[in-house]
């Protein structure tokens, strides 16, 4: 067990070194959500939604996002093309067990998603003047959405043949992570059926979690009113139990699908 | 002298010596391909064996599931008595590695490739001596470098590869690729070293200074099962090697049994091309081969069977007296021992 956390935190320095080597990673993982947040928090200047500015509401939304960029593109990206570059299979023939070799890249990926929650919160701080009300709650949400989209990115690697394709695979999901999930308004607020299923798609518990614990209000509905901390943590617990629930599915998915070599013939 | 012998269930005659790598009745199918048919043979401590065949023989296969990436279809394996899918964690640190291709990160530079391997790996329970001079780390336009410390540049020594340590890897050429993989591979100095193809895409020089990486570790005691094309790389490295062919071994034992087994060539040229095979002699049992070329008829006899050292002599007599009372004229006529070529393209069913 100890050499398997050796082995995932020597392969998560890795992935942070390779990142930082390439440019393109670095300007989509790192600065395109950023960007994206910006253009959102401009499109809601001025308004209020569920109880709290606009900016407000979106960056604390952007995270969501986030894990869509640092962490499912980034990982489709890099399984698909260590898989084809033979270089899973080259770690499969060491000592590192399956489990370190993706689970250092995935925590590699959440290194890159915290910093960037991190950044982000410094940015509410400086621009509105909030503080997150509950950390542990907080991370707990992050970690599990990073745990939800590395199992999501080893599934949607194996219908990826290469890396330059990989845009293109994940690009469904960025979409309806964009418009379907509360990033920069209340899921409930869509129309019939769509509210339902946009309550229920997999990065909204992630969201409603960090955005509550962030301001220490109900967002879990669309109320905002007020939480104590205990208040928040129970709030939480269907959005955890929905989470935990796409959790199992992406494991079982990740396990169907994942391939450490390239299709034979 | 053991014979050699179709040894798809063959004992190797090794059964006094501990077996490091055992497999019996191996098979192993992809959907309703059989890539590999009955495979049996086990290698020895401290012994090179090589497995030759054409692509899709089955060499890379049979060594894939000895290496633990794919539990077998049929049959048993065993490397150091261990089972390598389900004991992996404990065979893994005493086994070394060389993939047939591919497998780096081209944005590591080659020191910080072998270093991620020497945090990723522990030592197989033996010294490691590799040791060469520290490279200090330094200063250039793309950001700092890390440097390399004793051992790493000691293994980069070994495989001729030190002045490319601050070299980035998808920089180096196929060849020093080969060499950076023979490096992660006895980087822990391994019991066991699969080496699949070892010296593909090398020059001669670096391919003699692999050979004599190889039999140094054979010298440390170092058990290797190589797969190869080269011919010549069989003879000079292995003890014993194994001809496969769709799967299945076909021949197999020392170099000199195998040879042994392809049989003596007599080879003489006649004019004319109307020949026909009544018309020459059969030889110790053996018919002739004819190839009709340059207005010429090119015959050749393969001579096998028991008395490998007076065979030909034994063939000779009947010929030249064949030719003396014909009138015929053994033009550029040749008397060889067979070789490797011969053992391997005899089970490819043709003829040298």
């Amino acid at each position: 067990m100890r050499t398997d956390v050796l082995h995932a935190v020597r392969l998560a320095r890795l992935d942070l070194t390779l990142v930082a080597r390439n440019t393109t990673v670095l300007f989509n993982v790192l600065l395109m959500p950023l960007l994206m947040a910006w253009l959102f928090t401009q499109a809601q200047g001025g308004v209020s939604v569920a109880g709290v500015p606009g900016p407000v509401y979106v960056l604390t939304g952007v995270p969501g996002l986030m894990l869509g960029f640092a962490v499912f593109i980034n990982l489709v990206n890099s399984y698909t093309s260590r898989r084809e570059e033979l270089v899973l299979k080259r770690l499969r023939g060491g000592q590192p067990s399956a489990a370190a070799v993706l689970g250092g890249s995935a925590l590699g990926a959440l290194a890159l998603f915290l910093g960037q929650v991190a950044l982000l919160g410094v940015w509410i701080r400086r621009s509105e003047g909030v503080l997150p009300s509950n950390v542990p709650l907080l991370v707990l949400a992050a970690f599990l959405g990073v745990v939800l989209f590395a199992l999501f990115a080893a599934a949607f690697s194996a219908i990826t043949p290469n890396a330059e394709m990989a845009q293109i695979t994940v690009l469904p999901v960025i979409l309806i992570m964009m418009v379907g999930s509360p990033i920069a308004f209340p899921a409930g607020e869509m129309p019939g059926p769509l509210g339902t299923i946009s309550n229920l798609l997999p990065v909204t518990p992630i969201v409603k979690i960090m955005r509550s614990a962030y301001l220490g209000a109900d967002h879990f509905s669309s109320g905002g009113g007020a939480l104590s901390t205990l208040e928040q943590w129970t709030g939480a617990l269907p959005s955890l139990g929905l989470l935990l629930a796409w959790i199992v599915a992406g494991a079982l998915l990740a396990r169907w699908l994942f391939r450490w070599e390239p299709r034979r013939g | 002298m053991r014979t050699p012998q179709p040894a798809d269930t063959a004992d190797t005659g090794a059964a006094d010596l501990e077996h490091v790598i055992e497999v019996g009745g191996l098979r192993q199918r992809y959907g309703d391909f059989e890539a590999v048919r009955g495979v049996s043979f086990t290698v020895a401590r401290g012994e090179i064996f090589a497995l030759l065949g054409t692509n899709g023989a089955g060499k890379t296969t049979t060594m894939e599931v000895l290496e633990g990436f794919a539990p077998a279809t049929d049959g048993t394996v065993r490397v150091l008595g261990l089972d390598p899918v389900g004991q992996r964690r404990a065979l893994r640190p005493r086994v070394g590695i060389m993939l047939q291709e591919g497998g780096f990160l081209g944005d590591l530079t080659v020191a910080e490739t072998v270093d991620l391997w020497k945090g990723l790996s522990e030592d197989a329970g033996r010294p490691v001596t590799l040791s060469g001079a520290e490279l200090p780390g330094r200063l250039t336009l793309m950001g700092w470098t890390k440097g390399a410390d004793r051992r790493t540049m000691g293994v980069l020594e070994l495989v001729g590869l030190e002045s490319k340590a601050r070299t980035r890897v998808k920089q180096l050429s196929g060849g020093q690729k080969r060499r950076l993989d023979l490096a992660l591979a006895v980087l822990s100095a391994p019991e066991v070293l699969f080496l699949d193809e070892p010296t593909t895409g090398m020059d001669p020089e670096a391919r003699r200074a692999t050979w004599k990486v190889i039999e140094d570790l054979r010298a440390r005691g170092t058990t290797v099962l190589l797969t190869t094309h080269y011919l010549e790389e069989a003879e000079r490295l292995a003890d014993r090697l194994a001809i496969m062919h769709e799967g299945r071994i076909h021949t197999y034992g020392t170099v000199g049994e195998v040879v042994a087994g392809s049989g003596d060539l007599v080879s003489f040229r006649l004019s004319g091309t109307t020949r026909s095979y009544d018309e020459l002699p059969i030889l110790n049992g053996a018919a002739p081969a004819l190839t009709y070329a340059g207005g010429g008829t090119e015959v050749s006899y393969t001579l096998t069977g028991e008395g490998a050292d007076t065979r030909a002599h034994a063939a000779l007599s009947p010929l030249l007296a064949w030719a003396d009372g014909n009138g015929e004229t053994l033009g550029q006529l040749t008397v060889r021992r067979g070789t490797l070529e011969d053992a391997f393209m005899r089970v490819l069913g043709e003829t040298p």
